[in-house]
């Protein structure tokens, strides 16, 4: 079981990583150069609040993933590893 | 350059806070809130707005922010006794706007995306309805200076302040300035997007805040130089403008709220007045937790604790464009009356801001007033007015 | 007011260079568009905090961060220093992507972002951004009289001494969408060629983009270029007239109407293309003639009005020169230059 969820934390966070550039523009960045545990927000991938709220749709289309309150947001946005673990335990 | 000082001599209002500034009075008087669902276009999403009622648009064919700003305009030039009378003087007319820049129409979009052709009916009322233009072309007037400021949230208030460059370099005698927006379904999603609408009614500057309420509406003065038409009894004056940039963010407000000290000391120092003097501000209050985190804390820094101030998007919600003028308007109905609403929504003091908007009807009998705008993309925009 | 820098990029490129080559070589087919293309919008750089810029602020940037370069005055104007951006149609391909979201993703699931780029402050918050400048900024549309409108109100904050210096400046763009509205409701030039001086009542236009931005004071010792010495009038007869006939604001008849006998005659629309903010890169053109006292031959020649046409490039002594618009009401504006 364990092993199982690791791979598919594995492919989640792949694909987000590719969201988290391609949405957000992070033109000099690729993918595979985001580090699992890298902090999102400020010091880190320097991502701010626009990003934010964007990540949240970005979890709405893809994932079909609600974000409604931020602040619960800003536990799971703070890297790629919370985010993945996010989509996994909630996704339908 | 004249050294006169500028008089408003007319002012117009309309919102979902009533269609003139009488009514507007009263809903004030009474604490009347009045906002709802969406009646305007169709729509997923459920947060109340603040729509115009009992407001028939004749022309169809124009675009309705065009239609709610004349109702101003005409309001506005009645009150300054200037209605037919315009051809005599050089006239500036300067008007901000969100919506009515932009061709945004879904259903032309949507036909030219399925069939790689649209009806060109939407195109040919965007191009027919440049906001300053449009109003020009309906008092029939050819202005000396005119222009539509988009400068987001603060439009409005930068229309006026440009208005008063135009009057002190003696470019025009009048100018009609102010600001307007319709309720439209883009800046409905976007701010949605934005996650910085809240689903319950607005509550500027409390505790509990949950985003803004989306409105539209139309503010317009009539600025002019107070020699102009001879003896007078004016009442009330514009002082000083002050604007300045946040060079930060494009959607978030400097956190320090330097921008906006800055554009006040620039206002204050042109109407020539000390802190002390200012005995209100209407606030931008749009009830965002940043906007109102960020103003809040530079009222308190700049005008301590005691400072009257509030906000009326309680009773107007955010009208984009049109906020600048219906607050500016609303700020001197305040001087005019001796008396401002209270902060309508507001119930709890947030501790981080440190202080509180009026909680009720408050008389206010000092000679100046304050009017403060924060737009997106960082400008922060201040008018200073006065009575006699 | 004096002009002490200037930045422009356009169809060919990027700098002022880039424009005198395109004075010098005069007309070349650019197809049926003249858009800017997407390497000139690169610049690692300029550009390095604005990854979600669109290509509307970046024109913008790219120009407005130019004209202060070019200015040599830098940093320590910055606090006295204001941003006036004159558009005629804003940034609407973003709008036209944020419609996409809405009809593709419905109202609950659109992109923030695009939203925050639609309005058409963006561009100038980008540059102030850029720029690092706290001064005022403010953001104009009025169609064909955007940039003139700008100009008026650069000069009222100068005099009454708002700010000491202000980057004015204009954008704008082309796309798909406008093309096609461009087509239902003008006509293109078939051969890609404005032909500024038939004076046509249905004149043919080639849409253009780009940004132009001028640093202007009214400290005559930062004067680089020469004086923005009036908008709106023409006072006296200037050694040369730019005319803005590029085919966009209709009716062209009335240009032929004002041009009094035998003046010097030119027109910049057939290397730009057609923009309602055109005036703001003839007015680039024109600084640059006044400062290398060297006249550009008109890029087309087509002259059936037997007009008094600049047809060669030659140095010669210019002391002024006008640029010359109409807009849709038939409302002449007129931009003068003096050096």
């Amino acid at each position: 079981m364990g092993d199982n969820k690791e791979q598919e934390l594995q492919v989640i966070r792949r694909k987000l990583k590719e969201l988290l550039v391609s949405h957000l523009s992070l033109e000099d960045i690729k993918p595979e150069e985001i580090k699992d545990d890298e902090i999102l927000f400020g010091e880190g991938l320097g991502l701010d609040s626009l990003d934010a709220v964007e990540i949240v749709v970005l979890l709405q289309r893809n994932f079909g993933l609600e974000v409604k309150d931020m602040n619960q947001g800003r536990k799971i946005f703070y890297s790629v590893d919370t985010l993945a673990n996010y989509i996994h335990d909630n996704k339908k | 350059m004249p050294s006169d000082s500028i008089a408003i001599t007319g002012l117009g209002a309309i919102s979902a806070c009533g269609n003139n500034t009488d009514e507007t009075l009263h809903n004030f008087s009474k604490g009347a809130r009045s906002a709802g669902k969406v009646s305007l276009f169709k729509t997923e999403l459920d947060y109340p707005v603040f729509e115009v009622k009992g407001f028939s648009q004749e022309n169809k064919f124009m675009m309705r922010t065009i239609v709610l700003s004349f109702c101003a305009v005409k309001e506005a030039l009645q009150e300054a006794r200037l209605e037919g009378k315009l051809g005599d003087f050089r006239v500036g007319i300067c008007l901000g706007t969100t919506v009515a820049s932009q061709l945004n129409d879904t259903d032309f979009y949507s036909a030219y995306r399925d069939k790689g052709s649209a009806p060109m009916d939407s195109v040919n009322r965007y191009l027919k309805s440049n906001l300053a233009g449009c109003i020009a072309e309906f008092l029939n007037l050819r202005p000396k200076l005119c222009a539509t400021i988009v400068n987001a949230c603060s439009s409005g208030t930068d229309a006026i302040g440009a208005g008063l460059s135009w009057l002190r370099n003696n470019y025009c005698d009048i100018v009609i300035a102010g600001g307007a927006d319709e309720l439209n379904r883009v800046p409905y999603d976007g701010f949605s997007a934005l996650s910085v609408m809240s689903k319950t009614l607005c509550a500027p500057f409390d505790r509990d805040r949950l985003g803004l309420n989306l409105g539209e509406g139309s503010g317009v003065v009539i600025l002019e130089r107070a020699s102009l038409r001879g003896k007078n009894n004016f009442k009330l004056n514009l002082c000083g403008y002050g604007l300045a940039a946040d060079a930060y963010h494009l959607t978030a407000p400097r956190p320090d709220g330097s921008g906006l000290e800055n554009a006040l000391s620039q206002a204050l120092n042109e109407a020539n007045i000390y802190v002390k003097d200012v005995d209100f501000i209407n606030a931008h209050g749009t009830a965002t937790h940043d906007n109102d985190l960020v103003e809040g804390s530079v009222l308190a820094r700049v005008f301590g604790s005691k400072i009257k101030f509030l906000s009326t998007k309680g009773f107007t919600g955010h009208t984009l464009g049109g906020a600048g003028g219906l607050e500016a308007v609303f700020t001197c109905l305040g001087l005019r009356e001796g008396w401002v609403p209270n902060s309508a929504g507001f119930e709890n003091i947030d501790e981080k801001i440190g202080i509180a908007p009026v909680k009720e009807r408050t008389r206010v009998s000092g000679k100046y007033a304050i009017s403060t705008s924060l737009a997106f993309g960082g400008n922060n925009s201040a008018l200073v007015f006065s009575r006699n | 007011m004096y002009i002490a820098g200037m930045g422009i990029i356009f169809n060919r490129g990027r700098g002022l260079d880039i424009l005198e080559k395109a004075l010098e070589d005069g007309w070349v087919n650019s197809g049926s568009v003249y858009g800017v293309p997407e390497e000139v919008l690169k610049d690692k750089i300029v550009l390095k905090d604005a990854r979600r810029a669109d290509d509307f602020s970046k024109m913008a940037i790219l120009a407005a961060h130019d004209a202060l370069a070019d200015s040599g005055l830098g940093e320590k104007i910055k606090p006295k220093l204001g941003i006036i951006l004159a558009t005629a149609f804003g940034p609407h391909a973003t709008t036209f992507r944020f419609l996409d979201d809405i009809l593709n993703f419905g109202d609950a699931q659109v992109s923030p972002t695009l939203f925050s780029h639609s309005v058409h402050n963006a561009a100038v918050s980008y540059i102030a951004s850029t720029l690092q400048s706290r001064g005022p900024t403010l953001t104009i549309t009025q169609f064909a009289d955007s940039f003139q409108q700008a100009l008026i109100l650069a000069d009222s904050w100068l005099e009454e001494k708002r700010c000491e210096y202000i980057l004015v400046g204009s954008v704008d763009q082309v796309g798909k969408v406008m093309e096609y509205i461009v087509s239902q409701k003008l006509k293109f030039a078939p051969d890609g060629k404005i032909r500024s001086f038939n004076f046509s009542k249905e004149p043919e236009c080639i849409p253009g983009e780009g940004s132009a931005f001028f640093l202007v004071t009214n400290n005559q010792k930062d004067k680089k270029y020469c004086a923005i010495s009036g908008v709106t009038s023409l006072k006296e007869k200037p050694d040369l007239t730019i005319l803005d006939s590029d085919g966009f604001a209709g009716d062209e008849s009335l240009y032929r109407e004002v041009l009094g006998k035998g003046t010097l005659v030119s027109s910049c629309a057939p290397i730009f293309g057609s923009m309602l903010t055109l005036s703001s890169f003839s007015a680039v053109a024109a600084a640059l003639m006044l400062k290398k006292q060297k006249f550009y031959a008109s890029p087309v020649r087509e002259n059936p009005h037997n007009l008094n046409l600049c047809v060669e490039n030659k140095a010669g002594k210019i002391n002024s020169i006008s640029c010359l618009r109409y807009d849709c009401n038939a409302k002449s504006s007129i931009i003068n230059l003096r050096n």
